[in-house]
């Protein structure tokens, strides 16, 4: 194998090599002449001075140069003293290997047992490993290394001095690193043989506590009581965290502002009623002491003075369509707005309480959703008012909360009326406490409504079936023909006893033990009759009146009226006066208000006098103050009027001079006793029915 | 009147059934999970205590290591030793007692 470059190259860097030039060394002398030649001719180079000068043939002779494995440094002859023989015997041969660098890193393989181990220790495998710390090695010369140098310079035949002195240094060099690998090594070696040492360690137990109690269900009950008591002192952060609860919190800030509104609304009332009262402070002075001079110069005859009218904006179109004083306090009436068109309904109702200290704002106002048609406030919980709808509902409210909701209302097709409510009535509480009141509508039924804890309980107390109402139906069916209710009335005295009024005219006498007789039929009227009311002190007289302009007074199971007045109109309501049994009022729809004194006169009213025009306005419902004279009359324009009744009005019996120990009331009542005496003593009246009752369905 | 005193009668009677925690140490992420849980198996199980106490254990072992004890019940006495910040006292549905606190 020719290798001529090889050798040029060793010649021109002699002073650089490096080991790995070593093994061919030995042999590369011969060639160097040849390569130098070739370099003169081509090139003007600089040349050593003691570069050999070679002729041509000898530049051209070819030098076979054989490279083999086999490691010529090595000693074949090496010796060694054998103690046990008594003489040298030749050493093994060293393998062909020479290492040339070797140092003992500090990587290692992450699988080896030791590197298992370091991970171990250090928990941890991405831990940099500290960087690697090379320690300088004494330099060592071995007897080893010096042979093999001698032997090098033998094999070496072209060799120069210098050439060996190069490779010296290698040698040395290499001895070096041979020396440094093994010292490292066994430096691991050490390492390794220290062993394992057994660290034992102890962990502290968790810490631990006590805790006892006692359950029983009155300490849970407290518990929920204390709690709750404090979350409601301090609600927001209880409240706060359970989020359900927000709700809550928010209803209970606005009933705080509703409470302080209210609160507000009081002061606002009472500063109002008193601006008014300063303002009509004449009238608020009439109403009471107003007494009419000239009423004694007038015998027989008396006047009405007009004080106040009393409304509301929103209810400046509707009809009243029933006045009632409430029965504790003397100054607040009641005034229901509807209508009483059927044609033109209106889709909202009011029930306004009015009190004649302040005539210009209701002091309630309760809104509906269709006409209210009657109402009647409860004489023993005076802030109960129930109310009859033009659609046939009741709803009960209390005046007390906020008048927007009812208390309670009829719900549902079979719980209602049919038809438009005409009266309702509360009655006597049920054995039982229950409040329960009656109603009366025009689909011929009057209902018991009880209130319950939730709801209204209803029951029929009497369907007003016509006598002799059969009639054919359209297909060979009979159909009983009922007579709707207008207005109803129970006995003053007897709490079981009512009277009903119907449409067709008549007057039943019912009793609310038992739905399936009349006590007594009255045929009272032609048309529709509006209002019946007993006297307040005798409680076998009572009034009517009707759409056929009769009022007509009635004693008790006396088939035929006692009086009979025609008022040239249809009357729409009358009132016995609370403070004479002789004395009734009514209002007719010619706008008119028919004051009677039975006692001064038997055959005309006493005062009559218009109160609202004529052609414009009528007026519907009357209503006398408990305990001062006046009334209130409605019109069917929304507007009350309250009317001080003057002296000759309200004149009261004189007790006779041999009597004088009599009181008003025993007065009174023997008053209207004489006049009945009068008029029952009249040869057309005919005897007192001994069994007036029908049966209802006959 | 008579159904308005009926009325008050009936605020007088408010029964409680919100949970009501009576003691606890434990840390906010572990009592809001330990009252989630027993509110659910109680509900779930409100006729059967030994059940929704069984539920209840099993599933405070799964979520916050073993070995936890927990009592349902109406009327019972206790007194026991745990490992600090893991015991829960509380009341729900008013009338009802839940104990639970883990001891390993």
């Amino acid at each position: 194998m020719a290798t001529k470059p090889g050798k040029g190259d060793g010649k021109q860097v002699k002073g650089k090599r490096t080991s790995k030039n070593k093994t061919e060394g030995p042999g590369g002398g011969g060639g160097d002449a040849d390569d130098f030649d070739a370099w003169m001719k081509s090139r003007q180079l600089l040349k050593p001075d003691d570069q050999l000068d070679l002729t041509e043939a000898e530049l051209g002779e070819e030098i076979t140069k054989v490279l083999t494995p086999t490691n010529t440094n090595i000693v074949r002859n090496l010796v060694v003293y054998n103690f046990k023989e008594g003489e040298f015997v030749l050493a093994p041969v060293p393998g062909n290997t020479v290492t040339l660098i070797a140092f003992a890193g500090n990587s290692l393989h992450v699988d080896s047992e030791e590197g298992r181990r370091q991970i171990e220790e250090s928990d941890e495998i991405g831990y940099p490993l500290p960087m690697p710390n090379y320690t300088v090695v004494e330099q060592r010369e071995t007897d080893n290394v010096d042979g093999e140098e001698g032997e090098g310079e033998e094999d070496d035949d072209g060799a120069t001095a210098k050439d060996v002195a190069a490779e010296d240094e290698d040698v040395e060099e290499e001895d070096d690193e041979e020396a440094k690998g093994t010292e490292g090594d066994e430096g691991e070696g050490e390492g390794e043989g220290e062993g394992a040492a057994n660290v034992d360690t102890q962990t502290i137990p968790p810490p631990r506590s006590q805790f006892g109690g006692n359950v029983l269900q009155w300490i849970i009950y407290d518990s929920y009581m204390e709690n709750f008591a404090e979350s409601q002192k301090d609600g927001t952060k209880k409240e706060d965290r359970k989020g359900g609860k927000r709700e809550k919190k928010f209803r209970d800030k606005s009933a705080i502002a509703e409470q302080l509104n209210k609160k507000y609304l009081k002061c606002w009332q009472i500063l109002e009623r008193m601006i008014n009262q300063n303002i009509y402070d004449d009238i608020a002075h009439d109403y009471r002491y107003w007494e009419d001079p000239a009423d004694e110069f007038r015998e027989g005859e008396g006047n009405l003075l007009p004080l106040w009218k009393f409304q509301y904006d929103k209810t400046k179109k509707m009809n009243v369509t029933d006045i009632l004083f409430n029965p504790s306090y003397y100054d607040l009436f009641a005034v229901c707005f509807g209508s009483h068109d059927f044609m033109k309904q209106t889709n909202e109702g009011y029930l306004c309480l009015f009190t004649v200290k302040n005539p210009s704002f209701p002091d309630y106002i309760i809104q509906t959703d269709c006409g209210v048609m009657c109402c009647d406030i409860h004489p023993t919980y005076p802030f109960l008012a129930v109310i009859g709808l033009y659609d046939g509902n009741v709803a009960v409210y209390n005046l007390r909360e906020d008048c927007k909701e009812p208390l309670y209302v009829s719900r549902g097709v079979n719980c209602k009326h049919g038809e438009c409510v005409w009266q309702v009535k509360w009655g006597l509480d049920m054995a039982d406490g229950e409040v329960n009141f009656f109603s009366v509508s025009s689909d011929g039924r009057v209902f018991n409504w009880i209130l319950m804890q939730n709801k209204l309980w209803v029951t029929t107390i009497i369907t007003l079936y016509r006598e002799n109402g059969l009639v054919d139906g359209p297909d060979g069916t009979k159909v009983t023909l009922k007579s709707g209710g207008s207005c109803m009335v129970f006995h003053p005295v007897d709490n079981k006893v009512f009277l009903v009024g119907t449409e067709c005219g008549y007057i039943y006498k019912c009793s609310t033990a038992f739905s399936s007789k009349y006590l007594m039929t009255y045929y009272a009227h032609n048309m529709s009759v509006y209002r019946i009311d007993f006297n307040r002190f005798n409680s076998n007289i009572f009034v009517s009146c009707g759409a056929d302009w009769m009022v007509k007074v009635w004693e008790d199971m006396r088939p035929d009226p006692l009086f009979i007045f025609d008022l040239g109109a249809a009357v729409g309501d009358v009132k016995w006066a609370p403070y004479s049994s002789t004395v009734f009022a009514a209002v007719t729809t010619e706008g008119k208000v028919h004051v009677f004194d039975l006692n001064v006169n038997k055959y005309k009213a006493i005062c009559i006098q218009a109160v609202v025009p004529k052609r414009k306005n009528k007026l519907t419902r009357l209503s006398f103050n408990e305990k001062l004279a006046f009334i209130v009359v409605g019109d069917e324009k929304g507007v009350t009027t309250s009317l001080k009744l003057s002296p000759n009005l309200r004149m009261m019996v004189k007790p006779p001079k041999k009597q004088l120990y009599l009181d008003q009331n025993t007065l009174q009542i023997g008053k209207l006793e004489k006049l009945l005496s009068l008029v029952r003593e009249l040869p057309e009246g005919s005897n007192v029915v001994p069994d007036a009752a029908t049966t209802v369905r006959s | 009147m008579a159904d308005e005193e009926a009325g008050k009668e009936g605020e007088k009677k408010i029964v409680h059934v919100y949970p009501l925690v009576k003691h606890t140490d434990m840390n906010e992420e572990m009592r809001i999970e330990a009252i989630e849980l027993s509110i659910t198996a109680c509900e779930k199980y409100s006729s059967n205590y030994e059940h929704a106490a069984r539920i209840i254990k099993e599933n405070m072992d799964k979520k916050f290591g073993i070995y936890w004890h927990v009592v349902v019940g109406e009327g019972f006495g206790f007194e026991v030793s745990y490992e600090t910040e893991n015991i829960l006292y509380l009341f729900f549905a008013g009338n009802l007692a839940i104990v639970l606190w883990k001891c390993s």
